[in-house]
């Protein structure tokens, strides 16, 4: 079926409260944009105008909905002073940090709030940002989550470890943190205008597979509050928030952040395969947008007619949160999925996802 | 000495690793070696045996992995304390576990878990880190003879070597038993790559390979 509306019109309905022609696509795509492109994939995240590029090349291939963006897992690392490796050798699928920036307890006294132009990632992010915003798409940026940021920048098993031995220090750690992603937000927001802007925020580390909800609500919940309520009065009205992963557990917290927010703005929830469509529906549907979340490794090694089962399935069941439903995986889109596999998005979504 | 007074000192060393507390795993080690009791059973019997509870409370939500690196902070400190007095006799022989992250990725908190696990459970683990090309893994199975081969990806593109090492073992050393296991994986990606086993997470890992070792003989 023929769509009735451009990608930019159908976005634009979903967001506002109207019904769009049908259920947009947004396949989760970075690495992925690279390989169709025949470019090294440590391009993406190395060269904002070769990114660009190629992720607006395969999102016109595709015909999907979501428009260009920079982010990676591994962020905050390089930004705070360590160093990164971008993924040209092989296996490798995203930056990864080779050099954590604070080992020791004095190094969390020293850690300083790096100017956002100048740190790490940042400026790759704002050129990409910028090629964006000239073609009249949302500036998207990143900030969030902490516990995620600060495993990046002290080591998963350091921060882990010293949650229990150490946590006044890991609190002195993630306080700068937040500044920073509120001083990265603002830099974002004085140079497009918040209208322009769109927040990302999510990351593993926050995942119940690691941490419980009890040290969730201790160690992320403050600062994620902190932030969320920063961006928001920045007058930036669309948070993706991607609890990557398993975050059944944190659900409650999710729910708090947008009661204490006002459930101001225009959130959408982009959680793991591990979450049912129906409970994200139930706790934030009424306001926000769900993103569906179509298990990701599933569109590398699964035929085309699988994944039209799944998407079909997650349309379906997606179709029935009253405030909107974007088909997505429930992570980023493997580097090396079957290009056949992302096309089966859009035919699911034109075949079943259409709106009367 | 007192069987009391054992019971107490393996009882308090199995706590010790479960509270994560390494001074007193240090102090009952150092005591366990001073009041005649054997290092082996110290270890099967106190430390490992409280690790066995973490991988148990792991598994049924009570424990997270924050505890648990506390908590294998404490065992290995016992372990390092007990070690140097174990009789090789008591030991056996016990089995061997080439582990290791797959090419690509640096992703290694599951793959320590898996360690810790299996150390927990008695196995011998020939830690080959993380990045590991496919050429090492079999080649370390190979000289060291080692019953199972144990990979971990957390990443797409760093899973896709799984089935080419697995391939490779089935015709370099047939019999090597074969587990996967990491974020991208499922049973059902396991099946397809040719694995033996497949661990959802480092608690499932031991049990995994003891099931698979008693399905061997």
């Amino acid at each position: 079926m023929a769509d009735k509306m451009t990608p930019g019109e159908r976005m634009g309905a979903l967001i506002t409260g109207q019904k769009p022609d049908r259920v947009p696509v947004s396949p989760f795509i970075l690495g992925y944009a690279a390989t169709v492109n025949g470019l090294p994939l440590g391009d993406l995240y190395a060269d904002a105008k070769k990114s660009f590029k190629a992720q607006l090349l395969c999102m016109d291939m595709h015909g999907y909905d979501s428009t260009p963006m920079y982010g990676y897992a591994a962020i905050g690392g390089w930004e705070f002073g360590g160093t990164i490796k971008f993924p040209y050798d092989v296996g490798e699928s995203a930056p990864a940090v080779t050099k954590f920036p604070v080992e020791s307890e004095e190094a969390v006294d020293r850690m300083e709030v790096p100017e956002p132009s100048k740190a790490g990632s940042g400026p790759i992010a704002m050129e990409l940002a910028r090629q964006c915003n000239a073609l009249g798409m949302p500036a998207i940026f990143q900030c969030g989550e902490v516990l995620t940021y600060a495993a990046n920048i002290m080591g998963p098993s350091r921060l882990l470890s010293w949650m229990i031995r150490k946590p006044d220090i890991v609190h002195k750690a993630l306080s700068k943190i937040a500044d920073y992603q509120i001083a990265h937000s603002q830099w974002f927001v004085s140079t497009f205008g918040a209208d322009k802007c769109t927040a990302f925020a999510g990351g593993p580390v926050e995942s119940s597979k690691l941490i419980s909800p009890k040290q969730f609500e201790q160690f992320v919940y403050p600062y994620m509050l902190r932030v969320h309520r920063k961006v928001l009065d920045m007058g930036v009205h669309v948070i993706l928030e991607h609890p990557c992963a398993d975050q059944n557990k944190n659900i409650p917290y999710y729910k708090r952040l947008r009661e204490e927010c006002g459930w101001k703005g225009k959130y959408v929830w982009n959680f793991g395969p591990e979450t049912p469509l129906e409970t994200q529906i139930r706790e934030f549907g009424d306001h926000d947008i769900i993103g569906g979340n179509v298990d990701p490794p599933s569109f590398q090694f699964k035929s085309f007619d699988e994944i039209v089962a799944l998407c079909k399935d997650n349309i379906e069941r997606g179709m029935k949160s009253p405030s909107g439903y974007i088909l997505m995986p429930g992570c980023e889109m493997p580097p090396n999925a079957l290009p056949v596999n992302v096309h089966a998005m859009m035919v699911s979504a034109r075949k079943f996802g259409t709106y009367p | 000495m007192a069987i009391k007074l054992k019971e107490e000192i393996l009882k308090g060393l199995a706590d010790a690793v479960i509270a994560g507390d390494v001074e007193k795993s240090e102090s009952l080690s150092k005591q366990a070696i001073a009041e005649g009791i054997d290092a082996y059973e110290a270890i099967m019997e106190g430390a490992a045996k409280g690790m066995n509870t973490v991988s148990e409370r792991y598994e049924s939500g009570e424990m997270y992995v924050p505890e648990i690196l506390c908590s294998s902070e404490a065992m290995y400190k016992a372990m390092e304390v007990l070690k140097p007095y174990i009789k090789t006799e008591a030991m056996g022989t016990p089995k061997k576990v080439v582990l290791g992250v797959t090419k690509g990725d640096i992703h290694d908190i599951g793959k320590n878990l898996v360690k810790l696990m299996l150390e927990a459970s008695g196995y011998n683990i020939i830690d080959l880190g993380m990045d590991v090309p496919n050429e090492k893994f079999v080649a370390t199975v190979i000289s060291e003879k080692a019953d199972i081969c144990a990979m971990s990806a957390l990443m797409t593109t760093s899973m896709v070597f799984m089935p080419e090492v697995i391939k490779e073992l089935k015709q370099k050393a047939p019999g090597t038993i074969t587990m996967v296991g990491g974020g991208p994986l499922s049973a059902e990606l396991a099946e397809t790559y040719g694995a033996d086993g497949y661990a959802k997470d480092a608690a499932a890992a031991a049990k995994v390979a003891k099931r698979l070792l008693e399905e061997r003989v």
